[in-house]
C-alpha cells in the first residue's frame, strides 16, 4: 500500500514530464533522423550499385546547380532586368526593414539572438522580394520558389477571409446552422489526390460542367490551361475549395468561445457589428486565428497534388511548386537534387513561419487570460 | 468493360482449356512442380495488365500449384516502388511486370534474373513467333534475355476513314500530309452534334507521356539506316541529337499541330485524347495500340468502323549524321525508304513485359519464370490481345496473321485490316526506332526533354533555346553518370555494337 | 414619404430584440452561406452523378441530370464491388483501422503534451541539445558515409550523449523554454514528406514492418501530433486556471486533473481536433504508398490508382471519392452535436 503510495505520488511529481516525453519521443525518431539522412543527401549524388545503392559524395554541386547552373530557371526563375519600378518598390521594402531593425535596436528590450533572428529574417524576406520582382516583367518567368510563396500568400490570405467571414456568419442565431457547418466542413474530407482529379474533371474545358456557361461568355475555345496566370488561379481555386473549411472549423470554434457576457454587454452600450467584432470577437479570437494561420502556413508550402494531377506543373513550369519539383527530381533518382530542393523549401519556410511565429502569434497571445 | 468478359466467357474458357491441354502435352508429369510456391508479382492497379493476370492466375495455379499474387500499385508510382523495393535489398517483389525501359536500371545493379537459357529451353513460349523487334530489342539486353514481353507498344496515327474519304484525302505519309489533313479537317463537325471540332488530338500535357510524342515525330526525320543507328545520341560520342534542322523540323510539325487541335491540348493526356478521339471530336491522332481496341468497345466509342491505322509518318528529307544538314531520301541515305518517304516506328515505351527479381528463391524465380511463360504463350496472348481490358496489344506474328480472333472481338473486317496492317507495317520495319535505354533515362526523356518542349508550348523558350536546353541538359547527365558508360550502355541496348 | 422610406430602411436592418436578427442583414446572410454551399456541394454532386456515367457519356459531356440528360448506370459501382470487391474492401477495412488508431494515439498523447505546455514550464539546456543534434549527425555520417555498422554507431552515440549530459550539461545556463519547444514541434511538419520518406522507409525496413498497420499507426501518428500539440494548446490555454487550483487544494493528481476537469471542458476543441487529424490521417497519400505494398494498401492509393494507362477512369474514381468522404461526414455530423453541446457546457460552467 505504501509502495503504491509512492508510486502515485512519483507519477504527480513526474507529471510535466510524463506528459511530453512521449510526443517528444515520437517527434525524435520520425523526423530529427529523417531530417539528417536527407541533409546528408543533399550533399551526396544517388547512384544504382550493384546489390542496391551508393551515395556519391559531391558537396554542394546539387546546390550548386539549382543556384547557378542548368537548374536555375527551374528553382529561381528566368530573370530580367529590373526596372525603376522594381527598384523603387525594393528601396521601400528595406528601407522599413531597416527602419524597423533599427527601432529594435534602440528599444533595448530585443537580445543579441533576437536581433540575429532579425537580421536574417529582413535578408530572407527581402531577397524573395528582389527575386519576385527579377522574375517578374517581360521575357521573364517565375521558378517554383516564386510560384510556391505566390500560392502561400494568395492561398492563405484568401482562405482566412473566407473562413473567418463564414465563421462569423455561421454562429450567429440563423436556421439550419448545424446543417451549413457539416456541408461547409465536407470539402476538407475529399483526399487530396481526389480534389485534384475533380477540380480536372470541373475544369475540363471540352466536357467539365462549366463548359456552357464560359461558352456564353465567349470563352468556349480559350483554355485557362494555356496561360501562366489563369492555371495558376485555378490551382488556388481548388487549394481554397480543399483549405477554406479547416481555417473556418477551427475559428467558428473560437468565435463561439468568445465571451459571450462581454458581447452582451457591447450591445447594449449600444455597440454595432463592426465595433463588437474589432473589440470583443478578434481580440478573444487572435491566437486561435493566429495559430490556424501559422498551421495553414506551414502546410500550403507543401501544396503539391493539385499543380501535380490538375496541370502537372504546366504550362511550362509556370504551376509547379516547390514539393512538386522536388518529388519529379525524385522519382527520376535526383535524390540529391531533390533535397536539395526540400531543404531550400525548408529554409524558406522556416523564416517566414518563424518570423510570423514572433511577430504574430507571440502578440496575439499576449492578450490571452492567464 | 463488363459486359465484355461476359460476353467472352464462354470463349475465354475454352481458350483457357486449350491452354491448359497445350501445356500438359509439353511438359508431362510435371504438373504440380511449383507445389507451396508463392509468387509476389508487382503490377499497376489495372484494369489494364492486372486484370489478365490476375484472371489466369488460378488456371496456372491449377496447372502446376504456384500461387500467383497479383500486387498493385498505382500506375505512376510503380517504377519508383519497384526501384525501392530491390534497392534497398526489401526484396518483398518477386517479380513484376514493367515497362523494359527500366530494365536497364534494373540490369546493371544486377537486380534482375538472366533468363536467356531458359527462354531457349521453353518450346511452349514460341518464342520465335514473337515479333523480331520484341524478340531481339525489348526483351534484351546487351545480348542476354531479362524479359518475356507480354504487350507490344509501338506509336501510331490514327484517322477517321469517313472523314478523310470526305475530304478525299489518303492517309498520311509524312508529316507534312499529317499537318494538311489536320488543316483540312480543323473546324470541320466530325461527330455530327452541330459544334465544330478538330484536326488534330495529341497528348501534350507536360509530365505525363508527350515526350513520346515528340520523339515520335522526330523519329522519321532523324534515323534512316536501321534501329542501330539510334535517335537519340550519336553513337560514336553520345552527342544529343537533338541540336539540327531534323529535330527543328519535328519541333515545327508539333508546334504546328497544335493550331489544328483543342485549345488545351497543352493540358491533355493520352486519357483525354483518346475520350475525345474515340467520342469523335478528332479526324487524327497519335498513340499506342489501345485506340485499336478502345474503338470498337461501345461502351466507349461512337467511332466503331470509322478508323483507321497507319504506321508513323515520316519525311522525304533526314538528317545527314556527316554534314548535320538535312538531305534528300536516297537508296544509300534511307535505305528503307518506301516512295521516298523515310518512315521510323517509334516503340516508345516498349510494352508491358516480366521480369525476375534476380534475389529471390530459385524455386519461386523458376515458377515466376513459368507463369510469364504462360501468360505469354499464344493460347492465353492471342486471345487477351483482343480484348480491351486486358490493355495488352499484339506483338506476336501469329496474332496478326489470323483475323479470327479480332473479328470474333468485334471489329470488322476493313478496320482489322487496317489496323493489323499498321502494326505489321511498324513491326516488320527494320527501321524501328527503340526507346531510350540507358540508365536513368527518365531523367533525360521525363525531366530534360519533358520539361524543354513544355517550356517551348508555353511561350517561356523558343525553338532555339528549347533545342540548346534538351542538348545541354542531355549532355550534363551524360557527365554526371560518365560518358563513356552511358555510349557503352546506349550502343548495347541499339545493338551498334 | 422620407419618414416612411427611413422607417422602412430601420425595420429591414434593425433587429427588433438582442437575439434575433433584422430582415436584411439576414437576408444577405442566407444568401452568402447558400452561395458558399453550392460552390461547396456542387463538386460533389459532379461527383455523384459522375460514378452513375458510362465512359462514353462522361467523354461526350457535359451532362447534368440522370435520366433526362443520360441514363445512369451502375457499372462503375459493380466492378469495385462485384468485380474486384475484395480489392476495394481490403484497403477501406485498412484506412479505418489505420486512421482510428493513428488519431487516437495523437490526440492522447499530443493533448497531454499540449497541456503540460501551457501549464509546466520547462528549460532545456540549449547545449545538451546542440550536443544531441552533433552527436546524431556524426552517427549518421558515420553509418551512410563511412560504412560504420548502424547498432556500433547507435551505441557509441548514446554512450557519448550520456557523456555529455552528465559531464557538461548541468554547467551550461542557456535555455529553451516553452515557445521554442513548441515551435520545434510544429517545425517537425515543414519538410515535405518526399524529403523524409525514404528514410522513414529504411528505418521500417531495418524493424521488419513494411506494409504492416503498425508501420503506418506510428507514421500517422507521429506526423499528426504537432497539430494536435498547437490546437489543442489555444483550447487549454482559453480555460480558466483557478478551476485546477481548487482541485489540487482539494488533493487532486495532475493527471486526475486533466482527465477529470481538463479534457471534459476542452470537449469541443477535443472533438475538433480529433475530426481534423483523422482526416489528414485518412486520407494521407505518399507515406501509405512507401510504407504499404499489399496487406496495409489504403484508400487513397486505390484513388490515385484509377488514373493508369487509359487515363483517369472519371467513374470508379467518383465512386470511391464518395465511399471515402461518406464515413468522415457521418463522423462529422456525430461530432457535430458534441462540439456543440461541449460548447454549452462551457458556456454554463463559465
Amino acid at each position: 500500500m505504501r509502495q503504491h503510495q509512492s508510486f502515485a505520488e512519483w507519477i504527480d511529481r513526474a507529471a510535466g514530464q510524463i506528459m511530453i516525453w512521449p510526443a517528444v519521443l515520437i517527434l525524435l525518431a520520425f523526423s530529427i533522423f529523417p531530417l539528417l539522412v536527407s541533409a546528408y543527401l543533399t550533399v551526396t549524388r544517388f547512384r544504382l550499385a550493384p546489390g542496391g545503392f551508393e551515395l556519391r559524395y559531391v558537396g554542394w554541386l546539387n546546390f550548386k546547380k539549382l543556384l547557378f547552373g542548368s537548374q536555375q530557371y527551374h528553382l529561381l526563375g528566368t530573370f530580367s532586368a529590373l526596372t525603376a519600378t522594381d527598384w523603387l518598390i525594393f528601396a521601400l521594402a528595406a528601407g522599413t526593414a531597416a527602419w524597423l531593425f533599427v527601432g529594435a535596436v534602440r528599444s533595448g528590450t530585443v537580445g543579441t539572438v533576437g536581433l540575429i533572428g532579425r537580421l536574417i529574417a529582413a535578408a530572407v524576406l527581402l531577397a524573395l522580394l528582389l527575386l519576385a520582382l527579377a522574375v517578374t516583367g517581360d521575357g521573364a518567368f517565375p521558378g517554383t520558389l516564386v510560384v510556391t510563396v505566390f500560392y502561400v500568400l494568395a492561398g492563405v490570405s484568401v482562405q482566412f477571409l473566407l473562413g473567418l467571414g463564414l465563421a462569423l456568419l455561421c454562429a450567429q442565431r440563423i436556421l439550419g446552422r448545424s446543417v451549413f457547418r457539416v456541408v461547409f466542413f465536407i470539402p476538407l474530407t475529399v483526399t487530396p489526390v481526389g480534389i485534384a482529379y475533380l477540380f480536372r474533371m470541373l475544369a475540363d474545358v471540352g466536357k467539365g460542367p462549366l463548359t456552357p456557361l464560359l461558352a456564353a461568355f465567349g470563352l468556349g475555345e480559350v483554355s485557362w490551361a494555356a496561360d501562366p496566370w489563369s492555371a495558376r488561379l485555378v490551382v488556388l481555386i481548388g487549394d481554397t475549395w480543399q483549405w477554406t473549411p479547416f481555417l473556418f472549423l477551427i475559428l467558428l470554434a473560437a468565435v463561439e468561445n468568445q465571451p459571450r457576457d462581454q458581447v452582451e454587454a457591447a450591445r447594449l452600450d449600444g455597440a454595432g457589428d463592426w465595433q463588437v467584432f474589432r473589440d470583443v470577437t478578434w481580440p478573444a479570437i487572435a491566437p486561435v486565428a493566429a495559430t490556424v494561420v501559422l498551421i495553414r502556413l506551414i502546410e500550403a508550402f507543401k501544396i503539391i497534388d493539385l499543380p501535380n494531377i490538375l496541370t502537372n506543373g504546366g504550362p511550362g513550369i509556370a504551376t509547379e511548386s516547390l514539393t512538386l519539383h522536388a518529388f519529379i527530381a525524385w522519382r527520376t533518382q535526383d535524390l540529391g537534387g531533390s533535397a536539395a530542393v526540400g531543404y531550400t523549401l525548408l529554409a524558406v519556410a522556416v523564416v517566414c513561419c518563424v518570423s510570423f511565429f514572433h511577430f504574430v502569434v507571440r502578440r496575439a497571445r499576449a492578450h490571452e487570460r492567464p | 468493360m463488363l459486359h465484355r468478359v461476359r460476353k467472352t466467357g464462354s470463349r475465354l474458357a475454352a481458350y483457357v482449356l486449350g491452354g491448359v491441354a497445350a501445356l500438359a502435352v509439353i511438359t508431362p508429369g510435371q504438373a504440380q512442380e511449383f507445389e507451396g510456391v508463392s509468387i509476389d508479382v508487382m503490377t499497376f492497379t489495372g484494369p489494364q495488365i492486372a486484370e489478365p493476370l490476375q484472371r489466369r492466375a488460378p488456371d496456372f495455379a491449377a496447372l502446376n500449384g504456384a500461387e500467383v499474387n497479383v500486387i498493385t500499385v498505382p500506375f505512376s508510382d510503380l517504377y519508383t516502388k519497384l526501384l525501392t523495393d530491390w534497392a534497398t535489398g526489401t526484396n518483398s517483389v518477386d517479380a513484376a511486370v514493367f515497362a523494359p525501359q527500366w530494365m536497364v536500371d534494373y540490369v546493371g545493379p544486377g537486380f534482375l534474373q538472366d533468363i536467356t537459357d531458359w527462354v531457349a529451353a521453353d518450346e511452349a513460349l514460341q518464342v520465335d513467333d514473337i515479333a523480331p523487334f520484341f524478340r531481339e530489342f525489348s526483351q534484351q539486353y546487351g545480348g542476354r534475355t531479362y524479359l518475356v514481353t507480354l504487350d507490344g507498344d509501338f506509336q501510331m496515327v490514327y484517322y477517321r476513314t469517313d472523314v478523310l474519304a470526305e475530304l478525299g484525302l489518303e492517309p498520311p505519309e509524312t508529316w507534312a500530309d499529317y499537318v494538311a489533313i489536320a488543316a483540312a479537317a480543323h473546324g470541320n463537325d466530325l461527330n455530327g452534334d452541330g459544334s465544330a471540332d478538330y484536326g488534330s488530338c495529341i497528348a501534350k500535357k507536360r509530365n505525363a507521356q508527350s515526350y513520346w510524342m515528340i520523339t515520335s515525330i522526330a523519329a522519321g526525320y532523324l534515323q534512316s539506316q536501321g534501329t542501330s543507328q539510334g535517335a537519340f545520341f550519336d553513337t560514336d560520342d553520345m552527342t544529343p541529337l537533338v541540336d539540327n534542322p531534323a529535330f527543328e523540323a519535328a519541333l515545327d510539325v508539333y508546334l504546328e499541330t497544335t493550331q489544328f487541335a483543342p485549345p488545351d491540348e497543352t493540358n491533355l493526356d493520352v486519357g483525354d485524347t483518346r475520350a475525345l478521339f474515340t467520342t469523335g471530336r478528332c479526324a487524327l491522332t497519335l498513340d499506342w495500340g489501345d485506340i485499336g481496341t478502345l474503338a470498337i468497345d461501345p461502351e466507349t466509342s461512337q467511332v466503331i468502323d470509322k478508323v483507321g491505322a497507319v504506321m508513323l509518318p515520316g519525311s522525304r528529307q533526314v538528317l545527314d549524321r556527316d554534314s548535320g544538314e538535312m538531305v534528300e531520301c536516297d537508296s544509300e541515305i534511307c535505305p528503307h525508304a518506301v516512295n521516298g518517304v523515310n518512315r521510323a516506328p517509334f516503340a516508345a515505351f516498349g510494352g508491358w513485359s516480366g521480369g525476375i527479381n534476380a534475389a529471390a528463391d530459385d524455386q519461386v524465380k523458376r515458377a515466376a519464370y513459368a507463369f510469364f511463360s504462360y501468360m505469354s504463350q499464344p493460347a492465353q496472348s492471342n486471345h487477351d490481345v483482343t480484348v480491351g481490358i486486358t490493355g495488352f496489344n499484339p506483338y506476336r506474328i501469329s496474332q496478326f496473321e489470323t483475323l479470327d480472333n479480332w473479328l470474333a472481338a468485334g471489329m470488322s473486317e476493313t478496320a482489322a485490316d487496317s489496323y493489323l496492317g499498321a502494326i505489321k507495317d511498324s513491326l516488320n520495319s527494320p527501321n524501328m526506332v527503340l526507346d531510350l535505354r540507358i540508365p536513368r533515362n527518365q531523367a533525360y526523356q521525363q525531366v530534360v526533354l519533358d520539361t524543354a518542349i513544355a517550356r517551348l508550348l508555353a511561350g517561356e523558350i523558343d525553338k532555339a533555346q528549347a533545342m540548346q536546353a534538351i542538348a545541354a541538359g542531355w549532355s550534363e547527365l551524360n557527365e554526371e553518370e560518365g560518358t563513356d558508360a552511358q555510349l557503352a550502355f546506349y550502343r548495347a541496348s541499339i545493338g551498334a555494337d | 414619404m422620407t419618414d416612411h422610406r427611413a422607417g422602412l430602411w430601420r425595420r429591414l436592418t434593425e433587429p427588433k430584440s438582442l437575439d434575433r436578427m433584422a430582415p436584411l442583414p439576414a437576408l444577405l446572410t442566407y444568401a452568402a452561406l447558400i452561395a458558399w454551399s453550392v460552390v461547396v456541394l456542387f463538386p460533389l454532386y459532379w461527383l455523384l452523378i459522375t460514378s452513375f456515367k458510362l465512359p462514353v457519356q462522361v467523354n461526350d459531356g457535359p451532362d447534368y441530370l440522370p435520366f433526362l440528360d443520360f441514363q445512369p448506370s451502375l457499372h462503375a459501382w459493380e466492378y469495385l464491388f462485384v468485380t474486384v470487391g475484395s480489392d476495394t474492401l481490403r484497403p477501406y477495412v485498412n484506412s479505418l483501422v489505420v486512421a482510428l488508431a493513428s488519431t487516437v494515439l495523437a490526440t492522447l498523447i499530443g493533448s497531454l503534451a499540449a497541456y503540460a505546455l501551457v501549464r509546466v514550464r520547462y528549460r532545456v539546456k540549449l547545449g545538451a541539445v546542440l550536443a544531441f543534434l552533433l552527436i546524431l549527425a556524426g552517427v549518421v555520417v558515420g553509418v551512410l558515409r563511412f560504412g560504420i555498422d548502424w547498432r556500433v554507431a547507435l551505441a557509441a552515440g548514446t554512450a557519448l550523449m550520456l557523456l555529455v549530459l552528465l559531464t557538461l550539461a548541468p554547467r551550461l545556463r542557456t535555455a529553451v523554454g516553452n515557445e521554442d519547444i513548441q515551435f520545434w514541434i510544429i517545425s517537425n511538419r515543414i519538410l515535405p514528406p518526399v524529403v523524409v520518406v525514404l528514410p522513414i522507409y529504411m528505418m521500417f525496413q531495418r524493424l521488419g514492418l513494411l506494409d504492416t498497420h503498425v508501420a503506418l499507426i506510428a507514421t500517422y501518428t507521429a506526423v499528426n501530433l504537432p497539430i494536435v500539440v498547437w490546437l489543442m494548446r489555444d483550447f487549454f490555454a482559453s480555460i480558466p486556471v483557478d478551476l485546477e487550483e481548487s482541485a489540487q487544494l482539494d488533493g487532486a493528481s495532475r493527471f486526475g486533473i486533466v482527465f477529470t476537469i481538463v479534457l471534459p471542458l476542452a470537449r469541443a476543441g477535443l472533438a475538433a481536433t480529433f475530426l481534423l487529424v483523422l482526416i489528414l490521417a485518412w486520407n494521407e497519400y505518399l507515406l501509405a504508398l512507401f510504407l504499404s505494398t499489399a496487406d496495409a494498401q489504403t484508400m487513397p492509393l486505390l484513388v490515385a490508382a484509377q488514373n493508369a494507362t487509359r487515363g483517369p477512369q472519371w467513374w470508379t474514381m467518383s465512386a470511391l471519392i464518395l465511399i471515402m468522404i461518406a464515413p468522415v461526414i457521418a463522423l462529422t455530423a456525430l461530432l457535430q452535436r458534441a462540439i456543440a453541446r461541449g460548447l454549452i457546457v462551457g458556456a454554463v460552467k463559465g
